[in-house]
């Protein structure tokens, strides 16, 4: 299939640009290592002394906290800012004189990055739990294909979100208010800050019609052995679903840009 | 064959149109103005197969513009756009496949892998087979220099070796049509010479279109044979190199070294009102005239009636000249165009 080579040459050659910079490599991992501890002393804190907190005990929340970080990384900053990046400096011109699908090429090069930052997020996660003990472990392996299928779905839908937020620097000239927005929005109503549990009654039952949900809930949810495998396959049929409705969307919305907009730089 | 063919294309922009300070600014917030920019006026435009056009004009003139809804990358205002068959606009990447395209001040090569992948990649994406991308390959590394620094990044070549490295990227699929944007920018003389070199085989043995912006006039001289020039979104002229020489390349100068001081001959000269007198020296001057108006034996001999010439040589205005003098808006090309033929 040489229309399929087109597109894993670009994740292949993503790697390989993520692979040059081996500092910058470095200094994220241990950023993000720091980050991890920060949140789980945070958290270690909030549970002292109680048996629960909304319904998670500390042993299910630091679980949930590793899965959490690990679904987030899957799809990080790097590729957040390659792709408004890339609009807002104009070489967005390059890629339109190739023929390559704009959408398809910017999600084969996300995967590129994506496999090395989530490969690393495990290595960190598998220091992390030898140093600690009461991480709730699944017992059956179904759960675990669940979980990895929860994951690509995760990954699906969150690049939906990151690509048409970064398709919104062809009407602005920054992009750090729209990344930040994206951030905090994402954060919040995926669950990323806290357990959707957490949330008022109402907030929780706006927050699982969003398409935000699917990026962390869906994984801890399908993790913790909170859903039988049907409610989880049926999770991930959601994460389908918004995964393709976003794409859908960022098509749309990349030729309503595409004809509309001029490229930024001349 | 027709294969760039663009009839009454139109683009314009909308400018923001804000007031000064701190007030314009507020008020631009809340109450934004625009005006329309017309960056190119209804142009006609056709390029024959295998032919090399020059596109000139001066900065802003739409140049760039013009470029950019050929290759698809600009949707026009109006007008009709076809490339070999094919609406750029319409079909992006089908037109993408047949094209190869250099914009002087951006790169298509990956920063940070060594430009050998990002070749390799370019093959993927085109679908390159092996036999063509392997020959291509072994033929631009030999004609362009390019071995010494293919398994370089992008990041640590020079600029001259980046253009040579883009060039060659923009045609390993043996594309039709080249489209070049400036791409002898801020080069050194050699490497200038070895792009331009490298354009004329390619666009002889492949039969490649070359369409090429540049404001670099040895680059026109080399290359092309075919002048468009464009002015405010408008074609100013259209024809070949040749005839702008020969047609508004009127001034010509003669430089003389003479025996004696010619106080006479000098001072009847300077109230002549149509020859230009310039003093080098006490024995050397040089007079520059419209050829029209006179001939180069008659200037010769008026001073040769004067006083012993001991050397003289001739020069023309060259095409750098000419250009000039249209950018600066002096000389109109279409309308004191003398007599076709003349």
């Amino acid at each position: 299939m040489s229309v399929v080579k087109k597109y894993s040459s670009i994740t292949n050659r993503s790697l390989q640009n993520v692979l040059a910079y081996r500092t910058s490599y470095v200094i994220t991992f241990l950023s993000n290592f720091v980050n991890l501890l920060a949140i789980y002393f945070l958290w270690q804190g909030i549970f002292n002394g109680r048996a629960s907190v909304g319904g998670y005990t500390w042993d299910q929340m630091r679980t949930y906290l590793l899965i959490t970080f690990l679904a987030n990384s899957v799809l990080s900053w790097y590729s957040e800012t390659a792709i408004s990046g890339k609009i807002l400096d104009g070489s967005v011109a390059a890629d339109l004189l190739k023929p390559i699908d704009f959408q398809s090429a910017r999600f084969a090069e996300t995967l590129g990055t994506s496999l090395l930052e989530g490969g690393m997020s495990t290595v960190l996660i598998g220091i992390f739990i030898l140093f600690t003990s009461g991480v709730n472990f699944p017992h059956s392996p179904l759960v675990y294909v669940l979980f990895a299928l929860s994951l690509l779905g995760a990954m699906l839908v969150k690049f939906g979100v990151v690509y048409l937020a970064a398709l919104l620097c062809f009407w602005s000239t920054g992009s750090m208010g729209i990344v930040w927005a994206r951030i905090a929005v994402t954060n919040l109503l995926s669950g990323a800050l806290v357990p959707l549990a957490f949330f008022p009654d109402w907030l929780e039952r706006v927050a699982l019609l969003l398409p935000f949900q699917s990026i962390i809930h869906t994984p801890t949810v399908i993790f913790l052995e909170q859903a039988t495998a049907w409610e989880s396959l049926s999770l991930i049929g959601v994460q389908c679903f918004w995964g393709i409705a976003l794409w859908i969307a960022g098509k749309c919305m990349w030729n309503w840009a595409v004809r509309q907009v001029t490229i930024h730089g001349g | 064959m027709r294969i760039i063919e663009a009839r009454q294309l139109t683009k314009s922009f909308r400018q923001a149109v804000k007031e000064p300070g701190l007030k314009g600014a507020a008020k631009h917030l809340f109450a934004p103005r625009y005006i329309e920019k017309i960056a190119v006026q209804p142009l006609d435009l056709t390029v024959e197969a295998g032919e090399t056009v020059a596109y000139l004009g001066p900065n802003g003139a739409g140049k760039s513009t013009t470029i950019k809804m050929l290759t698809g990358i600009l949707t026009p205002s109006s007008g009709t756009i076809s490339v070999n068959g094919i609406n750029p606009y319409k079909k992006r990447m089908e037109n993408a496949a047949q094209i190869g395209a250099v914009f002087g001040q951006r790169t298509q090569l990956w920063w940070d892998i060594p430009i050998l992948e990002s070749f390799s990649l370019l093959k993927d994406i085109y679908q390159i087979p092996e036999a063509v991308y392997k020959t291509n390959m072994n033929q631009f590394i030999e004609l362009l220099g390019m071995s010494e620094f293919i398994h370089l990044s992008a990041r640590k070549l020079s600029l001259g070796q980046r253009m040579r490295a883009d060039l060659a990227a923009s045609l390993l699929h043996n594309p039709p049509i080249l489209y070049l944007d400036e791409p002898t920018i801020g080069l050194d003389v050699s490497v200038k010479q070895k792009i331009r070199e490298f354009i004329k085989k390619i666009n002889q043995e492949q039969q490649t279109t070359v369409m090429l912006t540049t404001h670099d006039l040895g680059d026109i001289e080399d290359l092309c044979k075919r002048l468009i020039i464009i002015d405010h979104g408008a074609i100013i002229y259209d024809g070949s190199l040749k005839d702008v020489k020969s047609n508004f390349a009127r001034e010509r100068v003669v430089f003389f070294q003479v025996a004696s001081p010619l106080p006479a001959l000098l001072n009847q000269l300077a109230q002549a009102p149509d020859i230009k007198l310039d003093i080098q020296g006490e024995l050397e001057f040089s007079l520059s005239f419209d050829r029209f108006e006179y001939t180069a034996s008659e200037i010769v001999g008026r001073v040769m009636k004067h006083g012993e010439v001991v050397d003289f040589r001739m020069e023309d205005a060259n095409i750098e000249q000419v250009i000039k003098t249209v950018y600066d808006g002096n000389l109109d090309l279409k309308h004191s165009r003398p007599q076709e033929g003349a």
